[in-house]
């Protein structure tokens, strides 16, 4: 199975998730965790609850990764330091389809299994967070 | 020839006219002899295109026939009151006027309506905010969020005019890819992320209320929410139960429920022990 595919320039849609994307992780890069506007995203599950939601540490995983700490990135939340990866590599891959790189990311089909492995891994993302945060 | 089926409305390929079965639900119709006729009696058929409201277009994706200023408020109206109509007629190629409309239209009113809050209307929501303030787990987000709003400088205003489209965008495209997300896990991404997002755009319209400060963001979150629904079910064609969960699935298991947001505004509002 090829896993890229001869394509045109990005479409609306990639560039402006690419916009996006970017947006985010500049914030990520520039502003402080712990003064607004990122200390207002405080989590009215956890405060409510005392147990993290699953996009809980999804800040602290762009910022860590953004300052290339990848096992903090990690540390914080699994899949939010992979989301983290994935918009940079998409952000950088739309950047080089935009001066001219003719080629795009192949889709691959979702399957039944593909979907139980991605309910899987929020699953296990979710019980990591919550194991985590016990004392 | 290319023919669509009126009840699934898929399009598939036949080399005859004449009664026979869609290929893909199976339910019974009629391929006329002639594009665009529909025998009397017969269940109409749609050539691609024929029928003036399927992917025609919105009126905003037609807004330069129609006029900018006509389109828009046709989009929105159509939104608001005959949603199935409005998500049937959206094309999935005009992505670029779909983000258009979405961050014009929230961007717009968030900014009127910070405005009106900030400069007219902050003696009588700011008690508000310090009574929420006043205790309760979110009493230190409280009052912080009540300090960044209370900030009427020209460099607050400009930063305000500036950065509001851009978290719009940002917002719009988290949003469509959260849901197009749960739609994937559940089996509902039936035409692609192209069909989910222009149901997260238009379903926006409703956002237009977030200029009434105060009642407004609610009753307009609540509405954009149904929209999104309806939006999913028409532009991705599926059954209105695996649209309600791929809209309500996001809310319950990523976005922080929201039932655990009232009870904690409940709980600080009535200063009950921590």
């Amino acid at each position: 199975m090829r896993c890229v595919v001869r394509s045109g320039p990005p479409s609306a849609h990639a560039l402006g998730l690419a916009a996006a994307g970017f947006s985010l992780l500049m914030a990520a890069a520039v502003l402080p965790l712990d003064a607004p506007p990122l200390s207002l995203f405080a989590c009215p599950f956890r405060a409510a609850t005392s147990l993290p939601c699953l996009s809980c540490g999804c800040t602290h995983a762009f910022a860590a990764l953004v300052h290339l700490h990848p096992l903090q990135a990690l540390a914080a939340n699994p899949l939010g330091a992979l989301a983290a990866g994935a918009v940079a590599v998409h952000v950088l891959w739309t950047a080089l389809r935009l001066c001219g790189f003719r080629y795009a990311p192949a889709a691959f089909p979702v399957t039944r299994r593909v979907r139980l492995g991605a309910i899987a891994m929020l699953a296990l993302n979710w019980a990591f967070l919550i194991l985590r945060g016990r004392p | 020839m290319l023919a669509r089926c009126p009840s699934c409305r898929n399009t598939f390929s036949t080399d005859r006219t004449g009664p026979q079965d869609c290929p893909v639900c199976k339910k019974p119709l009629v391929v006329p002899d002639a594009p665009g006729v529909v025998p009397t009696g017969a269940q109409p058929f749609l050539q691609p295109g024929a029928d003036s409201s399927v992917e025609q277009g919105t009126p905003w994706e037609r807004r330069a026939e129609l006029g900018a200023w006509r389109a828009y408020w046709e989009t929105v109206v159509q939104a608001v009151f005959e949603p199935g109509q409005l998500f049937r007629s959206t094309r999935l190629d005009r992505g670029a006027a779909q983000t258009g409309f979405a961050v014009l239209t929230v961007g717009g009113a968030w900014f009127v309506g910070q405005m009106l809050d900030r400069f007219f209307l902050r003696q009588w929501t700011q008690p508000l905010f310090e009574k929420l303030g006043g205790s309760g787990a979110m009493g230190p987000l409280w009052q912080k969020m009540a300090a960044a709003s209370r900030d009427t400088s020209v460099r607050a205003i400009i930063l305000l005019a500036v950065l509001t489209p851009l978290a719009v965008l940002i917002g719009l495209y988290l949003n469509a890819a959260v849901t197009h997300l749960a739609a994937v896990l559940l089996g509902q991404a039936k035409r692609g992320f192209d069909a989910t997002f222009a149901a997260c755009a238009y379903a926006c319209a409703p956002l237009l209320l977030l200029a009434i400060p105060g009642c407004g963001s609610i009753v307009g979150t609540a509405w954009t929410i149904v929209l999104t629904g309806v939006g999913l079910k028409e532009t991705h064609r599926i059954g209105p139960g695996g649209a309600a969960a791929a809209v309500i699935a996001p809310y319950v298991l990523l976005c922080c429920a929201v039932c655990a947001l009232g009870l904690l505004l409940g709980m600080a509002a009535r200063g009950l022990p921590q």
